[in-house]
C-alpha cells in the first residue's frame, strides 16, 4: 500500500495528523479488499468513529470535529463511485454503529459491518 | 397520485421471517393514502413475501417446510462456482435459496381502507430471508384516494411535504436517537433549507413532490446533527428555548445522534439514485465542516477580519442553502444554466442569512441570550465592522482580547451599536437578497418565483 501510488493524497488534505493514529493502519487493511477511494472512505469512517470516540467518554471538540471531517469526506469519496449500493450500506453500517452507541439495539463491530458492505458491492 | 417508497429491512439469520406489517402502516399513514392500494415487491432473488400468522412455533414450521422444499445440505449446480463465469470472488453457495424463493411470491398488493391496511385478524405481511443475514430492500408503491391535509384547501403544501417526511424519517428510527432529534425538529424553525429544495426541484422536467420531500428532509436532517455537535462544541445549555441534545440527554449521546442522523440523511440522499445530487450534498457537508473547523481555529485571532468571516460563512452556513438550491434543481432534471443560477442564489442567500442571524446576537427575541456569539467567541460580522470604526474600535478590540465577563459582553454590545454596526450589517444582508434575485432574472421558473422571493425576504426578515 502506498498513498502516492494510489493517488490519494489530496483526499487526506487536513487529516494528516491522524494517518500514524490508525488511519493508515484502517486504509492498508481495507484495502486489500477494495479499491483505493472506497479503502480510504471505509478507514475514515472507522477513524472518525474512534476519534468521536463513540458511545465512550465524549471526545475534546477538535476531535470531535476532524471525526465528522473524516465522515464528511468518506462521503465525498463514496458520491465519487457513484456506486449506490456502496453508499447506502455505509451509511446503513454508520447507522447501527452510532444508534447502538446511544442506547440503541446492539450492533455488531463497525469494521464487520463495512467489510460485509464490500464484500456485497463486489 | 402515486407515492413512491423504499423499505430497508434488515436480516439477522439464513432464514427469518421479518414482520414488516406495522411498518407498512406507517408508510401509509406518512402518505396520507385513505383508500387504495400498497404494492410491495422483493427488489431480491433470495427474499420472497408472505402474508401469514406472526406465531413463533409457526415461524419454525415454515421455516422446515422451506429446509424440506429445498434442502441446505442438499448439491446444487448453481453452487458449483468453477463452472460458472463471470462471478464474484465472494460469491455465495445459495441454490437452496434461490429455488426456495420459487415457492414465495416476489410481490404483493395489499388493500387499503379508511387509511388502515386490510388485512384478517391473524394476518401478517412478512420479507423472507432466504439467504441472509444481508440489508434488504423492498419497493413500494402506493396508490388511491390520499387525505386532503388540514388548511390546504387541495394539495399539501411543501411546508406540509417537508414535516410530513421528516416525521415519516423519524418513525423508523431507533428511540434513542429518535427522541432528541424529534424535539429539536419541532421546537420549529423557518425550515429555509428544505423549503429552497421543495421550490428548486420544481425547476425540471422530472419534478416530484415525494421525492423532492425525501431530498428536503435529508437537508434538514444534516442541517440539525451539525446543530447536535455545534451545541456540544459551543457548550450551549439551549437552543430555540428548549435543552440541547448535550444538555439533555449528555455529550456521549449528542455525539452519537449527530452521526447517526448525518449517515441516515447520506443513505435517504443515495437511496434518491441521482449520482448529482449525492456529490452536492456530500460536497456541501465537507465544506461545512472544514469551515467549522476553521471557525473554532480563528476564534484565536478573534474578532477576525472581512475576508475570513466570509470564508467561515461560506461553508458553515450557506453551503448548506447553496446546495438546497443546487440539488433540488438537479434532482428535478433542469437546465444546467437554471442549476448554476440556483447555485449563486443559493450561496448569496446564504451568506445572508448568517449576516441576519449574527445580528440576532443583539436581540432579545432570539430565543437565545444576548452576546452569546461574544461569549463564545464566534466570527460575527458586526463585531468587525465595530473594530473597524476610527473611535470606538480600539476599545471593542481591548475588550475582546482579554477574559470576557459579563460586565465586558454588555459593553461591547453597547458599542457595537454606537458604531452602527447592525445597520450595516443589516443593509449589507439585504443588498445580498437583492443580488441573489437578481441571479434568478431571465431564468425560466415555472411559477415558483413569488414563492423564492418570499424565502429570500424571510431570511432576513428576522432583522426587523
Amino acid at each position: 500500500m502506498s498513498v502516492a501510488v494510489d493517488g490519494i493524497e489530496a483526499d487526506l488534505a487536513g487529516l494528516e495528523s491522524i494517518w500514524d493514529g490508525g488511519l493508515g493502519a484502517a486504509y492498508a487493511f481495507y484495502r486489500r479488499q477494495a479499491a483505493p477511494p472506497v479503502a480510504l472512505a471505509a478507514a475514515m469512517v472507522e477513524s472518525a468513529l474512534a476519534l468521536q470516540v463513540l458511545g465512550g467518554r465524549p471526545p475534546d471538540p477538535p476531535r470531535l470535529l476532524l471525526g465528522d471531517l473524516c465522515l464528511a469526506r468518506a462521503s465525498r469519496l463514496l458520491a465519487g463511485t457513484r456506486d449506490q449500493r456502496l453508499q447506502i450500506g455505509f451509511a446503513r453500517a454508520m447507522e447501527h454503529v452510532a444508534a447502538a452507541a446511544a442506547g440503541g439495539p446492539a450492533a455488531a463491530p463497525l469494521r464487520t459491518l463495512l467489510v460485509a458492505v464490500i464484500a456485497e458491492a463486489g | 397520485m402515486i407515492a413512491r417508497r423504499r423499505l430497508e429491512v434488515p436480516t439477522s439469520q439464513a432464514t427469518e421471517f421479518v414482520d414488516i406489517t406495522s411498518r407498512l402502516q406507517d408508510e401509509v399513514t406518512a402518505a396520507g393514502l385513505r383508500n387504495g392500494r400498497l404494492h410491495l415487491q422483493s427488489l431480491h432473488t433470495t427474499l420472497g413475501l408472505a402474508l401469514n400468522e406472526n406465531e413463533p412455533l409457526l415461524m419454525r414450521d415454515l421455516a422446515a417446510v422451506l429446509e424440506r422444499v429445498a434442502p441446505t445440505a442438499t448439491g446444487y449446480e448453481h453452487d458449483d462456482l468453477p463452472r460458472r463465469s463471470g462471478i464474484a470472488t465472494d460469491e455465495p453457495r445459495n441454490g437452496h435459496a434461490h429455488c426456495r424463493a420459487l415457492f414465495l411470491p416476489p410481490a404483493c398488493t395489499v388493500l387499503v381502507e379508511d387509511g388502515r391496511l386490510v388485512l384478517g385478524r391473524w394476518q401478517s405481511v412478512f420479507a423472507v430471508e432466504l439467504d441472509g443475514p444481508r440489508s434488504r430492500q423492498l419497493a413500494l408503491q402506493l396508490d388511491g384516494d390520499f387525505a386532503t391535509l388540514p388548511g390546504t384547501g387541495g394539495q399539501p403544501s411543501d411546508r406540509e411535504l417537508v414535516d410530513l417526511e421528516l416525521a415519516h424519517q423519524l418513525l423508523v428510527d431507533p428511540v434513542a436517537v429518535q427522541e432528541p432529534m424529534r424535539r429539536l425538529v419541532q421546537a420549529g424553525g423557518k425550515r429555509l433549507r428544505p423549503l429552497l429544495a421543495m421550490l428548486s426541484a420544481k425547476l425540471g422536467a422530472q419534478g416530484d413532490p415525494l421525492r423532492a420531500a425525501a431530498l428536503a428532509a435529508a437537508v434538514e436532517l444534516i442541517h440539525h446533527a451539525t446543530l447536535v455537535h455545534d451545541d456540544y462544541v459551543d457548550e450551549a445549555a439551549t437552543r430555540r428555548g428548549l435543552p440541547t441534545v448535550a444538555a439533555h440527554e449528555g455529550a456521549t449521546s449528542a455525539v452519537a445522534v449527530g452521526v447517526y442522523y448525518f449517515a441516515k440523511a447520506t443513505r435517504v440522499i443515495a437511496q434518491l439514485g441521482n449520482a448529482d445530487v449525492t456529490c452536492t450534498i456530500a460536497d456541501a457537508v465537507e465544506a461545512i465542516c472544514l469551515s467549522q473547523m476553521d471557525d473554532v481555529r480563528l476564534r484565536g485571532s478573534y474578532p477576525g477580519d472581512y475576508a475570513m468571516y466570509l470564508r467561515v460563512v461560506r461553508g458553515k452556513t450557506a453551503a448548506l442553502f447553496t446546495a438546497a438550491c443546487r440539488a433540488g434543481a438537479q434532482l428535478s432534471g433542469a437546465g444546467p444554466e437554471v442549476v448554476e443560477r440556483l447555485t449563486r442564489f443559493g450561496e448569496l442567500l446564504g451568506i445572508a442569512f448568517q449576516m441576519s442571524d449574527d445580528l440576532l446576537d443583539y436581540s432579545e427575541r432570539s430565543g437565545k441570550p444576548r452576546g452569546q456569539d461574544i461569549r463564545q467567541r464566534v466570527v460575527s460580522l458586526p463585531l468587525i465592522y465595530a473594530t473597524e470604526d476610527a473611535t470606538l474600535g480600539p476599545r471593542v478590540r481591548e475588550l475582546l482580547a482579554g477574559a470576557v465577563d459579563e460586565d465586558r459582553v454588555h459593553e461591547v454590545q453597547e458599542l457595537v451599536l454606537a458604531t452602527g454596526a447592525l445597520e450595516r450589517v443589516g443593509e449589507e444582508a439585504r443588498g445580498l437578497v437583492a443580488a441573489a434575485l437578481h441571479e434568478l432574472d431571465g431564468v425560466e421558473l415555472d411559477g415558483v418565483l413569488p414563492q423564492l422571493e418570499d424565502l429570500a425576504m424571510s431570511a432576513v426578515d428576522r432583522i426587523a
